[in-house]
């Protein structure tokens, strides 16, 4: 695994030179949005791949997260830096609140309710004044290209390494996959699956709230349909199946895929955009199918089974099949 | 309090369409034990068939009604060995993986429509789309367009069928067995696979056809699907997932809060409203009304 | 006289209108080892699954050191200090056999250092530390359960409910469970043992509860109940060994 770690630290450093090498700003911003994407769906996936719990309401979060800061700065004055806690922390209560009763039960009941939950709170922002209704809102100006590519890589870089240490390092991340694998055994073992769950669906909801913010501040403008629209869902839930599903890198690459394919897509075929929805709903339903595992997750196996291939018979020694992977 | 009958009627009237669209859905639920995300979708691709043969036949869309089903139940029982093997899969969570296609699914009928037929609205004339009955008593006016009644007599009938075949015949008896109890079922010689497609046919074709009615009576367009697919889990979660017999009940209590909301409330945050319902249900008793939820 | 560790006091549980335990009473002093028997579907695992915290009763009570438990979650009671097996072992499978007693160990050792090391030692006391880095879907019966055994250990329970942990042994393996299981009591810990097997609790228990129908039809040393007319009958003069 420490392969891994090297290649993501280059990764990483590869990232934070780009803006002294490309100075374009077109491309900066394509970049930015990118990384934007991975965070939206590893953070999707924190709770998804991990817990088995799917939010089809993730988007809302997002949404929370910009109007949050939108009327923080515009109407009350905050600066940015501190609007942006403030936008994690609501995104996180609305997480407890959306929680406590829904994550008891099964993961239907938990995926109706927090589809039903986002649709409601893009009707409420609609209708709302102190929103702007569907002409949205615009926060101050502050156009600046590179600070918000560092602030996103910075951000998601953040959120990548916390998700790493608490779902890899940390005993969170062994009491999740407990939950996951017999959560009769799991409460045997002092272990309450309800709490894990919610921790898990803060983790996943405070950062997506902060990228909400950093686009709202980003884009200077936002409405209904582009924050608390599904778009959000429905592109972060793509991403994330097609990369794989328990894993962070897998819904990594598959951000930077899709996110590449949907550049090159509405770039040359902007007049047919109401295919890019087939697209994605064809990705979704022929990953499930497909590719179960995702991208990343079809990788690791294949690797895997060769691995075990070369080392001969089961009883021969121990084998690492199965062992999870990042 | 002059409005109190009229809102009672508008509410009973309203749970009646709710009634058809979540008592396929609750079916389905209840043979296959799947959340077909995609309900409002079926319900919208309906309508719109119902639409355009209405506009290149010229026939009242209630007639149309045996056709929509048909070629929807068709294409249900062609989906859906599809959705079976995705549920019946070894890899991964099953059922967390049937609750992703369908709503993969969902995207792609809403692609799809929005692609072939525009963000436009369209509603179906009926011939019975005008008119109403009035009835006065004393300064109580009540209006009940006859659509509306078409719709109520329409769901009542479909239950009664539904409740006649799961009742009384072989077929229906294999599908209770089915839901009941999955193994024991097929242990008896009840092949899960095809009753399940016949199933989930029947389903797609009651879902497409209540989505015609919908559309003689309000307006459909390409991106209504959402919005029924969250009424359909709502009923059905307050009926008690995949307890058929409680979906009337908690049809009717929709239409009923629905109605009151649009008439003494405001209109604009029914969604909410609902959601807030939904939440306070599942916190309290998320077996359903009933508490015979699974 | 020494306050009971564990006190049931006329625990009733119903499914629907089936009374899957009626009105049992018994108690365990610490260090006992309480053996619980009856024919299949007398209700053994039914009154495991209330004392552990997974049914709550529907009358009567559960007293443990002292506390009414009665009710009270599962995780809280792992806490409090009661570990117990399950009949039809629940490994994670998907983890090593290291990682499964590290999951355990969580809940006296918080940090995964001491959760590691503690887990380790347990693996060495109940003999799997050699199959530590073996994933636990590849354990053979006898090795799944040791592991169930090894994570209830981990708590540091007072109190260890087994459930069939020596059926479906071969008569080695089941000869060294019994080792462990006489060893975990020299250690201190009260064990109440659920067990089709007559020769285990016999030779092993201080006292035996006898369940029939749900009901407890007989109570007392092993050489009584085995003479017990009720309890011979109960099991359709089947003789014990």
């Amino acid at each position: 695994m420490s392969r891994k770690f090297l290649l993501l630290i280059l990764a990483f450093g590869i990232l934070l030179a780009v803006p002294s090498v490309i100075h374009d700003t077109f491309f900066l911003r394509i970049i930015t949005e990118a990384i934007l994407w991975i965070g939206l769906a590893i953070s999707w996936d924190v709770l998804a791949g991990y817990t088995g719990y799917l939010n089809f309401g993730h988007g809302a979060f997002f949404g929370i997260g910009a109007y949050t800061t939108a009327l923080l700065m515009k109407l009350c004055g905050w600066s940015f830096f501190f609007a942006l806690p403030i936008a994690g922390v609501a995104a996180g209560i609305v997480a407890l609140i959306a929680g406590i009763p829904t994550l008891r039960l099964k993961g239907a009941y938990f995926a109706i309710a927090t589809w039903a939950l986002s649709r409601a709170i893009q009707q409420v922002a609609l209708v709302m004044d102190i929103t702007g209704g569907p002409d949205g809102m615009r926060l101050p100006t502050f156009l600046h290209p590179e600070f918000f590519y560092y602030l996103m890589l910075g951000v998601v870089g953040g959120i990548f390494a916390l998700y790493w240490f608490l779902l890899e390092k940390a005993p969170f991340g062994l009491k999740v996959k407990a939950i996951r694998e017999d959560d009769q055994s799991a409460m045997s073992l002092g272990l309450n699956p309800t709490w894990i769950k919610l921790q898990a669906f803060i983790l996943s909801a405070v950062p997506t709230g902060i990228l909400g913010a950093i686009y709202a501040y980003w884009i200077t403008y936002i409405d209904p349909a582009s924050v608390l629209g599904d778009l959000v869902t429905d592109q972060a839930v793509v991403m994330a199946v097609f990369g794989g599903l328990g894993t962070l890198i897998g819904p990594a690459i598959g951000a930077i895929i899709i996110f590449l394919f949907k550049t090159y897509f509405w770039a040359y075929l902007s007049d047919y955009q109401v295919l890019y929805l087939i697209i994605l709903g064809g990705v979704i339903a022929a990953s499930v199918v497909f590719l179960p595992n995702g991208l990343w997750g079809t990788i690791i196996s294949y690797i895997q089974t060769r691995k075990a291939l070369k080392q001969g018979p089961v009883s021969q020694g121990k084998t690492d099949k199965g062992a999870h992977h990042v | 309090m002059e409005l109190l009958p009229q809102a009672t009627i508008d509410g009973l009237l309203i749970g009646g369409i709710y009634i058809t669209i979540a008592i396929g859905f609750s079916l389905a639920y209840g043979v296959m034990h799947i959340i077909d995300f995609a309900v409002g979708e079926w319900i919208m691709l309906g309508a719109f068939l119902g639409y355009y043969l209405n506009l290149w036949t010229v026939v009242d869309p209630f007639i149309l009604l045996p056709a929509i089903f048909l070629v929807f139940a068709l294409i249900g029982y062609l989906v859906q060995p599809l959705v079976y093997r995705v549920i019946s899969g070894k890899k991964g969570n099953p059922v967390l993986m049937g609750l992703v296609f369908t709503f993969g699914l969902a995207l792609m009928f809403r692609g799809m429509a929005l692609t072939g037929f525009g963000f436009y609205s369209h509603s179906i004339p009926s011939a019975i789309s005008q008119d109403s009955f009035f009835l006065e008593m004393g300064s109580v006016f009540i209006t009940i367009p006859y659509v509306r009644l078409a719709g109520l007599l329409y769901a009542l009938a479909i239950t009664l069928v539904l409740h006649f075949v799961l009742k009384k015949t072989d077929f229906g008896r294999a599908v209770r067995a089915l839901s009941q109890h999955r193994e024991a079922a097929g242990l008896m010689g009840i092949n899960a696979k095809r009753i399940s497609s016949y199933v989930y046919g029947i389903y797609v074709g009651l879902s497409a056809m209540t989505g015609v009615i919908i559309g003689s009576i309000f307006t459909i367009n390409a991106q209504m699907g959402g919005d029924y697919t969250v009424l359909a889990f709502f009923i059905v979660v307050l009926a008690g997932m995949g307890y058929l017999a409680g979906v009337p009940w908690a049809a009717f209590l929709l239409g009923l809060v629905q109605s009151f909301f649009l008439i003494y409330l405001n209109p604009s945050y029914t969604l909410m409203a609902v959601f807030v319902i939904l939440f306070t249900i599942l916190l309290i008793s998320p077996k359903g009304l009933f508490g015979r939820g699974v | 006289m020494s306050e009971p560790l564990l006190q049931v006091n006329a625990v009733t549980k119903t499914f629907g209108g089936l009374h899957a335990v009626f009105q049992v009473s018994f108690h365990i002093a610490p260090g006992e080892i309480i053996g619980l028997i009856g024919p299949n579907g007398a209700g053994k695992t039914t009154l495991f699954n209330v004392i552990s915290g997974f049914y709550a009763p529907n009358k009567g009570n559960i007293h443990f050191k002292g506390q009414d438990i009665s009710g009270k979650p599962p995780y809280k009671l792992a806490v409090l200090g009661i570990g117990r097996t399950f009949q039809v072992v629940k490994p994670f499978a998907g983890l090593t056999v290291l990682e499964n007693v590290i999951i355990a160990s969580f809940a006296r050792h918080p940090r995964r250092r001491q959760a590691e090391q503690h887990a380790w030692r347990i693996l060495e006391t109940t003999g799997l530390a050699d199959r530590a880095n073996a994933q636990a879907s590849s354990l053979t019966l006898a090795g799944r359960k040791r592991l169930e055994v090894s994570k209830a250990l981990a708590l540091e329970p007072t109190l260890l409910l087994l459930d069939e942990v020596v059926a479906g042994l071969n008569p080695t393996e089941a000869d060294r469970t019994i080792e462990l299981i006489l060893s975990l009591r020299d250690q201190g810990i009260t064990i109440l043992i659920v067990e089709h097997i007559m020769r285990v609790i016999m030779n092993i228990s201080d006292r035996v509860v006898v369940l029939n129908f749900g009901q407890k039809i007989a109570e007392g040393i092993p050489r009584d109940v085995a003479k017990d007319s009720g309890v011979i009958q109960a099991y359709l003069g089947e003789a014990p060994q």
